[in-house]
């Protein structure tokens, strides 16, 4: 990347993290992430005794002869679990407006008529868009792991890994939020539509019980197609879970296959981009 | 003679994707404008002036034919670099500051660090808002707007100014500081290119003009010569090419109206003569007419007759 790429996509990146804190979305995420280690710092407290029992004390409450690994492998669960669904849900609901935006009359002219290729504002965007999430992501994740590791002395990679794969497939979807944003300039579309993939996703993951459910093999066939073409939210989520409660990852499809599939998703939202008229 | 901008039978067709319907907002447009010049281009509303200026920034793709930028063919990212773009109803991000525009348009334009926060203050001054500069553009008025959008367009000293509409908004006075500010861009040899209908402004500031209607050149020529006091106007219905090319070369403004050529002369010794070569050709001529106009005149005039 040249000099002058690079200064375009800091620029780039720069204003997203500038209109993610004017629209309040960041501070939004840090000031959640910000309660919740807080909250792990001084409401709960953790006595680990002989190194491997534990007990917990919460608002008052005591319970005793945890197991220290199962605790905290527990809370990175749900911590994960959460991050995974309701911070997905608010993630693409705050970044749909980020990308549209670009589009709007008055403004875009102003871009396109620098001398950077279009998709290389797109692109400077949708990055820009994944480091803001990114930055919540991580400082929470990080911020968990090293709390729960100082108070028992757990150090597990597996709740790390999790933020990446959290991050991986919010990437994916946020290939659908640039497409549509690009196609209908709608912030309102753009999280009907990746909110509806989001949904369809544990339907889909259910695919050898519906096909055994559907009478037609169009129908079958159909439910198939969707399942691999799709990203597969559900799928990669229980491999997240997985990967924090210590399991190896036993089938990459769910992931290779979303990767794909944002792959072509940002390459037509680029296409698309380079195409239209301003 | 090289140019700056450079037109050659450019066209904009847009269909509506279900109905199929076609409006050619751009129908077939070949323009120069030279390197150095001021340069207006005239036109009534849904003319395809904004359309015009937008195949030049390749913000839309051309139908048909061609357009460069100082010989680039514009539709390439390099041929931007030189321009500075100052947009009709421009929408800047209200969360910036003045300063933060600034420096994030000039990063894209390409300049480096240093460089932008030098010139930051020194054009925040130019364009009077030197105290301005860490305000939000939320609570900039609309004149504010308009100066520090030019001041955004001359971040990165562009050799060509695209200007739509740039004292839109703006009080007499900071018209006439814009006006000042083109005015010491024309001298440092900057070409500037005013998309407007304040025909007032354009009389005073640019030396070319071009009025565009329903997608075509209607008009082009030199502001002096279109409004001279004492010009005239001598209507042909047919001329052999070669005279035709003659004339061109003599006459100071040259337009195609209802079928007839018309050819504008400075003087009276001028008109005189192409009478003459056009009667040594047993052409027939329409009309012979003495004009005094302001470009108000001959705007209103070539619209009413197109």
């Amino acid at each position: 990347m040249s000099t002058r790429s690079l200064l375009v996509t800091v620029a780039l990146v720069r204003d997203t993290f500038r209109e993610a804190f004017a629209r309040k979305i960041f501070w939004a995420f840090f000031g959640c992430s910000t309660a919740l280690i807080l909250f792990f710092i001084f409401i709960m407290k953790i006595d680990v005794v002989q190194g491997a029992i534990a007990t917990i004390s919460l608002f008052g409450n005591t319970s005793r002869g945890e197991d220290v690994q199962k605790l905290v492998r527990q809370v990175h669960a749900a911590i994960a679990a959460f991050l995974f669904t309701a911070g997905m849900f608010l993630a693409v609901f705050a970044s749909a407006g980020l990308i549209p935006a670009v589009f709007e009359p008055g403004r875009i002219e102003l871009l396109l008529s620098k001398p950077v290729e279009r998709y290389h504002i797109l692109l400077g965007r949708y990055i820009g868009n994944l480091l803001v999430i990114a930055a919540n992501v991580f400082y929470l994740v990080f911020a968990v792991w090293v709390i729960f590791g100082i108070k028992t002395g757990v150090w597990t990679a597996g709740f790390l890994w999790s933020s990446v794969l959290i991050l991986f497939i919010f990437a994916v979807l946020l290939t659908v939020v640039v497409l549509v944003g690009v196609l209908w300039e709608s912030a309102v579309v753009a999280t009907m539509v990746t909110f509806g993939l989001m949904l369809m996703s544990p339907i889909l993951a259910q695919q050898s019980i519906l096909e055994r459910l559907l009478s037609s093999e169009w129908s079958r066939n159909l439910v198939r197609v969707m399942y691999y073409a799709l990203p597969k939210v559900f799928d990669v989520g229980r491999i997240v879970r997985g990967l924090v409660l210590g399991d190896p990852v036993g089938n990459w499809m769910p992931i290779w296959s979303s990767a794909l599939f944002g792959a072509a998703i940002l390459s037509t939202g680029l296409y698309v981009f380079s195409r239209r008229n301003y | 003679m090289s140019f700056a901008i450079e037109t050659e039978g450019l066209i904009k067709i847009f269909r509506n994707r279900w109905t199929g319907k076609e409006v050619r907002a751009v129908d077939g447009i070949t323009l120069s404008v030279e390197k150095g010049t001021t340069f207006g281009l005239l036109g009534p509303n849904g003319a395809g002036k904004t359309t015009f200026v937008k195949l030049l920034l390749s913000c839309a793709h051309a139908t048909q034919g061609r357009a460069t930028i100082f010989g680039r063919d514009a539709r390439e990212a390099e041929a931007r670099r030189p321009i500075g773009y100052l947009p009709e109803n421009h929408r800047f991000p209200t969360y910036m500051t003045g300063a933060s525009m600034l420096d994030f348009y000039a990063a894209l334009s390409g300049m480096d660090g240093a460089s932008r926060r030098k010139r930051i203050p020194e054009l925040l001054a130019t364009v009077g808002l030197a105290d301005w500069g860490n305000t939000r553009l939320g609570k900039y008025s609309k004149g504010m707007l308009q100066r520090v959008g030019l001041a955004q367009a001359l971040m990165h000293s562009p050799t060509l100014l695209i200007l739509d509409e740039p004292t839109d908004g703006v009080d007499p006075i900071g018209r006439r500081q814009i006006r000042d500010i083109l005015h010491g861009l024309e001298q440092q040899g900057v070409t500037i290119f005013v998309n407007s209908h304040l025909l007032g402004e354009v009389e005073l500031f640019c030396r070319d003009v071009a009025i565009i209607h329903r997608g075509k050149v209607a008009l082009q020529g030199k502001v002096k010569d279109l409004t001279a006091g004492a010009g005239y106007r001598l209507a042909v219905d047919y001329v052999p090419e070669r005279l035709e090319q003659e004339l061109r070369a003599r006459a100071t403004a040259v337009a195609q109206r209802n079928g007839s050529l018309e050819f504008l002369f400075g003087t009276r010794e001028e008109a005189n003569q192409a009478v003459d070569l056009l009667r040594a050709q047993y052409c027939e001529i329409e009309a012979l007419t003495r004009t005094n106009s302001t470009l108000e005149d001959v705007f209103v005039r070539t619209v009413d007759e197109h």
